[in-house]
């Protein structure tokens, strides 16, 4: 219980840790104690304060609540399909909402503001695509049945994408940037649309904590202990779409987070009970993105890199190493 | 109290009538019928494939019923939601999955979830019910291990331990010691036997009739869908019934409390006999 109550506290350090230096950081350096005042409301009206409240600060909520996002997604997928890889990619999400950004990117070139709704929209049009396959007939929310569904989705939407990629090549490279996956200083807009379905999803997935832990051990379990198993895992399923689409709407395709957070969070914390691998990976995808979204702005500030490739080469070495130590 | 509540308490924890189960289009049972009473441990007994799974997943509610009539307290199976069954009945799968990083404890605690509400934390009254769960089955000194770590009989406690922290009235378990060496055996038999004798109605599926006579207080047996007989054990496990059920020539002895199920294991000792 120490050991989980010492992982939970250093990520809840870590998370605050990334938000400060996330909204000190960037092409501009905003003073630690300075920046700290403007989030106090005690700023001067400067023009560092501009930067943090209209730029910095709504990039920094986005990395915070795509972080957290993906990182719940991951987790109680991995949960409900009892299997370590588990993603959103698995139940079509990732695949579903790159296609719909790149359709608006390459076929809607001027309507740029619609690439959030298509992500989405496409994001959960693939996850019920899964759901409606994999919850119906015989076997119905059988685990196998799930991921097998899911990969195909997956392979016809991406498909789709290098369709459209290859047919448009000269609008491909405005897309890649989507594809990366990375955030953007555009202010408040985006979350103003997305905010209800991240919602959603982390009230459902809190709700689904208990649940889960029942199904891990066991159908059998479960049932004995008043639960219908295939609803819990179609409860994740959703959940996790709504999560995975309204972070891709916002943030592109960042799915190496949603499958690495939960397993560093579980190796960390030494069990696999959902009461403390959902918060834990929140909290854990939070500073994570909100940490590597810094540094791929600013290590070669004022380039910007995309933080997804950033992300996975930080972070693959780290999780290397996690998996020889304790496996 | 009222009438219907009065009723209810009169009548047995599980009654079964005419259960017929079809899995993919297969019927698996053609009508089989079940009663247990208050502190009676029932043995489910037959060959396999005979359906003795299926049956107590299907009383259990585990399995849709595709006709027939499941009563428990009286009251249908049907019109009981997940959390009412969670209520009366307990089930024991034959084996559990072994989730990676998770303690004895925190599984046993997973088995009391059936009484909380979403988010809610667990009561002084729960904490009780879980330690008492695990102090019952003997897990109580290696609580703080993980299921990854544990042997098949101490595996076998903590799953029935799972099933006391709900604390209903009747415990269900599918063969729980098909996989398990003599001592184990003996131990959960024990267990099972102690917690019968304390009031807990237990129904039991189980492949070894020496077992299942030495423990169980009547014994049902199921055969290709169907219960055949019910009754105390050594007055239906008959050589005849064993010989047309489970096509072996054998003989159930009793003697002291101890049982012994004597085989022609082989064809040549069938033969010898007949030729003595």
């Amino acid at each position: 219980m120490a050991r989980r109550a010492l992982v939970f506290a250093a990520l809840a350090v870590a998370v605050i840790a990334a938000s400060v230096v996330s909204l000190a950081l960037g092409a501009i350096n905003v003073p630690l104690s300075e920046t700290i005042d403007i989030l106090l409301g005690k700023g001067t009206g400067g023009p560092h304060e501009q930067i943090v409240e209209t730029l910095r600060l709504p990039r920094t909520v986005e990395a915070l609540a795509v972080g957290a996002a993906l990182g719940v997604a991951g987790a109680i997928l991995q949960g409900a399909l009892a299997n370590p890889l588990a993603s959103p990619d698995v139940i079509g999400v990732t695949g579903g909402a790159g296609f719909g950004a790149i359709l608006i990117i390459i076929l809607f070139p001027g309507s740029i503001a619609l690439l959030p709704v298509g992500a989405l929209a496409f994001g959960l049009l693939a996850a019920s695509l899964v759901f409606a396959i994999a919850w119906s007939g015989a076997n119905r929310g059988n685990t196998g049945k799930v991921i097998l569904a899911g990969i195909a989705v997956l392979s016809l939407f991406t498909a789709g994408t290098t369709g459209l990629l290859a047919a448009y090549p000269e609008r491909a490279p405005s897309a890649i940037f989507f594809i990366a996956g990375g955030l953007t200083s555009s202010g408040w807009d985006e979350l103003q649309t997305i905010w209800p379905y991240f919602a959603v999803g982390f009230i459902c997935a809190a709700i689904l904590i208990r649940p889960l832990d029942r199904l891990a051990l066991g159908d059998d379990v479960a049932a004995s202990l008043g639960s219908r198993p295939h609803l819990i895992r179609l409860g994740a399923a959703i959940a996790a779409a709504l999560l995975a689409a309204a972070s891709a709407a916002i943030a592109g395709l960042l799915g190496f987070l949603g499958l690495v957070v939960p397993h560093v969070v579980r190796m960390a914390g030494g069990t696999s009970s959902q009461t403390f691998v959902v918060p834990a990976s929140a909290l854990g995808g939070a500073a994570l993105l909100a940490a590597a979204d810094t540094l791929a702005r600013t290590l070669r500030a004022p380039i910007e890199m995309p933080v997804g490739p950033f992300m996975v080469i930080l972070g693959v070495p780290l999780f290397l190493w996690l998996l020889r130590k304790v496996v | 109290m009222t009438t219907a509540a009065r009723e209810g308490s009169a009548e047995a924890p599980l009654r079964a009538r005419g259960v017929e189960v079809e899995i993919g289009g297969t019927p698996i049972l053609r009508g089989a019928d079940l009663e247990l009473a208050r502190g009676e441990l029932l043995a489910v007994v037959g060959p396999n494939g005979a359906g003795k799974s299926t049956l107590v997943r299907a009383v259990s509610g585990l399995q849709p019923l595709a006709a027939g009539e499941v009563r428990w307290s009286g009251r249908e199976l049907g019109e009981m939601r997940g959390r009412d069954l969670a209520r009366v009945r307990a089930f024991v799968p034959q084996r559990m999955p072994v989730p990676a990083g998770v303690t004895v404890r925190e599984a046993v605690t997973i088995g009391r979830s059936s009484h909380l509400r979403p988010l809610r934390r667990l009561s002084a009254h729960d904490q009780d019910a879980i330690g008492a769960a695990m102090e019952r089955t003997g897990v109580t000194r290696f609580a703080g291990r993980a299921l990854t770590t544990l042997s098949g009989g101490e595996l076998q406690r903590v799953q029935i331990a799972v099933g006391l922290a709900q604390e209903t009235p009747v415990l269900i378990a599918d063969e729980p010691t098909s996989q398990l060496d003599l001592g184990a055996t003996v131990g959960i038999a024990t267990l099972l036997r102690s917690l019968a004798d304390d009031g807990l109605a237990v129904l039991l599926v189980v492949h070894d009739l020496a077992l299942a006579a030495a423990l169980a207080d009547r014994a049902v047996i199921v055969a290709e869908g169907r219960t055949v007989a019910a009754g105390e054990p050594g007055a239906i496990l008959t050589s005849e019934r064993l010989a047309s059920i489970w096509h072996a020539e054998a003989h159930l002895s009793e003697h002291d409390g101890r049982t012994a199920l004597h085989v022609a294991w082989t064809e040549r000792a069938e033969a010898s006999r007949g030729a003595s």
